[in-house]
């Protein structure tokens, strides 16, 4: 039993693990295996709900909260959303309620510049900067949108902005979608949004966060949700522009494969001593 | 005087408000009134707006000074941190400040606080990547905690193994591959028992914060004003 001591101990060093994890990341981004992707029914409901519900003219707003370490996840959903609310027709207002997604905005808006070429500022979409006060502020905005702020993130005045002639609170939405990394501000849009005003929501969270926030999903607080990389890798297919979700799905693979192989190596070998040691061997 | 000013007129204003929003919320006299308490409640949401944005200043302010004392009583040990804290608070703060500046000053500019080109190189060449960095790593923890955890050592382990596999590979392109079941079990993992799981969670969260703002109508409730029951 030795040999089961040692393999055990081989693959114990997190040294090996480690280094294989970043090899099986890296990797496949770099020499893709080009696995196709599989559509889920949640991804296919929550575009076949924007495809029959929302019109030409349309207006949706987005929360955009998360901060740079849920980038990977959560952009590439934001923009295969976006390009699916853009080619519908449809107008957007984004806001964030956390001073991060500032960035994230910036950040999202570069990688995905191709979106907004001929799109006007003020008049198809507009951002509203951060908006301090989180639920509370949440709250204020279902309510009244130039009530609680005069000027959107670049201090032009809402009242100038065509956009925002024609939209104020909640219930001026068609729906309202929440990217967010955090597990309190979907909270909030339920509790603010959805529940006094009957706002439709759809939400895109983290792979961590998301089975918390199901159960508003399951009672219809939510028409659906899109949930990290696998979600983001679906909706770029769906949507026919492929980003970085889908170029992050091999690597993804591969490295969820190297835990899964440890994991039924670690048992073999697990039980492997145990047997034996039942049978008289050495422990 | 002093127990009056610092305990008393607090809770009162907090009871105030408590009362306040929950008859804005449920009390329906008649539709004028409906209206009135409506912009009462929207009123008390912009001061909320308003305190939480002054409580961002008096953060910044309250965090400079921590250090600043740390970096007066402390030794060494902790002294390069706090400096390195202090220096980038000011640097950033200072930034900020041009941005907001230039942004009245020059408004065709379109440059604001987050758009200041020196505000953002270094939100995002020191601060992003380190941020990323430390999400990151979390993937190697969990790699090494899943291949020392995942042993099954009893039927329940088992199970948590079983439905563990079937959500990862339900999350991979190569799950497809092996067998499609693999999405469509996932998602029902999802929907049916991990709802079911955490329902409960949920219903005794916002039972707890019922229980929160009552304890806070009756001044049971002291721990926010910085002292023990």
């Amino acid at each position: 039993m030795s040999g089961l001591s040692s393999l055990e101990k081989v693959l114990g060093s997190k040294e090996l693990l480690y280094t294989l994890l970043l090899l099986s990341v890296i990797l496949p981004i770099l020499h893709p295996l080009g696995i196709p992707v599989e559509i889920s029914q949640r991804t296919r409901d929550v575009y076949g709900y924007i495809e029959k519900n929302l019109r030409s003219g349309c207006r949706v707003y987005i929360e955009v909260y998360y901060e740079v370490a849920a980038r990977g996840e959560l952009e590439p959903n934001l923009i295969a959303l976006t390009k699916h609310l853009f080619d519908k027709g449809c107008k957007i207002v984004y806001g964030s309620l956390g001073a991060f997604g500032v960035v994230a905005f910036s950040l999202f808006k570069s990688m995905a510049s191709d979106l907004f070429e001929g799109k006007e500022y003020g008049r198809d979409y507009v951002y509203l900067g951060y908006i301090a006060g989180g639920e509370a502020a949440s709250a204020s905005l279902a309510k009244s949108i130039k009530g609680t702020i005069s000027v959107d993130n670049y201090g032009n005045r809402l009242e100038d902005l065509p956009l925002m002639r024609e939209v104020d609170k909640a219930t001026d939405f068609d729906l309202v979608i929440i990217v967010s990394s955090g597990t309190d501000v979907f909270s909030y849009y339920v509790r603010q949004w959805h529940t006094p005003y009957g706002v439709p929501l759809l939400f895109a969270a983290l792979s961590v966060i998301a089975p918390s926030i199901e159960p508003f999903v399951g009672a219809k607080q939510a028409v659906g949700m899109l949930v990290g990389q696998r979600s983001a890798a679906e909706y770029e297919v769906l949507v026919g522009r492929l980003g970085l979700g889908i170029a992050s799905m091999d690597a993804q693979s591969t490295s969820h494969m190297l835990i899964v192989a440890f994991i039924i190596i670690g048992n073999a070998i697990y039980w492997g001593k145990r047997v034996s040691s039942k049978k008289g061997g050495s422990k | 005087m002093s127990l009056v000013v610092r305990r008393h007129i607090p809770q009162l204003i907090v009871t105030v408000i408590i009362i306040l929003t929950v008859a804005f919320y449920y009390l329906y006299i008649n539709k004028g009134i409906a209206e009135s308490f409506t912009t009462a409640d929207k009123a008390l949401s912009d001061w909320a707006v308003i305190i939480t944005s002054f409580a961002l200043i008096v953060g910044g302010i309250d965090i400079l000074r921590f250090h600043l004392v740390r970096l007066r009583k402390e030794g060494l040990k902790q002294a390069p941190f706090s400096a390195v804290t202090i220096g980038l608070l000011v640097v950033m703060v200072f930034f900020a400040l041009h941005g907001w500046f230039l942004s009245y000053a020059d408004p065709k500019a379109g440059i604001t606080i987050t758009t200041q080109p020196q505000f953002r190189w270094l939100y995002l060449n020191v601060y992003a990547p380190a941020d990323a960095a430390m999400y990151s790593i979390l993937v190697f923890y969990i790699a090494s905690a899943s291949y020392r955890a995942f042993r099954v050592r009893n039927p329940m382990a088992l199970l948590l193994l079983v439905t563990a596999l079937i959500v990862i590979f339900g999350n991979t392109t190569i799950g497809g591959l092996i067998w499609p079941g693999f999405l469509p079990l996932r998602d029902w993992i999802m929907t049916v028992p991990n709802t079911a799981a955490f329902r409960p969670i949920t219903i005794g969260a916002g039972l707890g914060t019922i229980i929160l703002g009552l304890r806070l109508l009756t001044w049971r409730e002291v721990s926010w004003l910085g002292r023990r029951e």
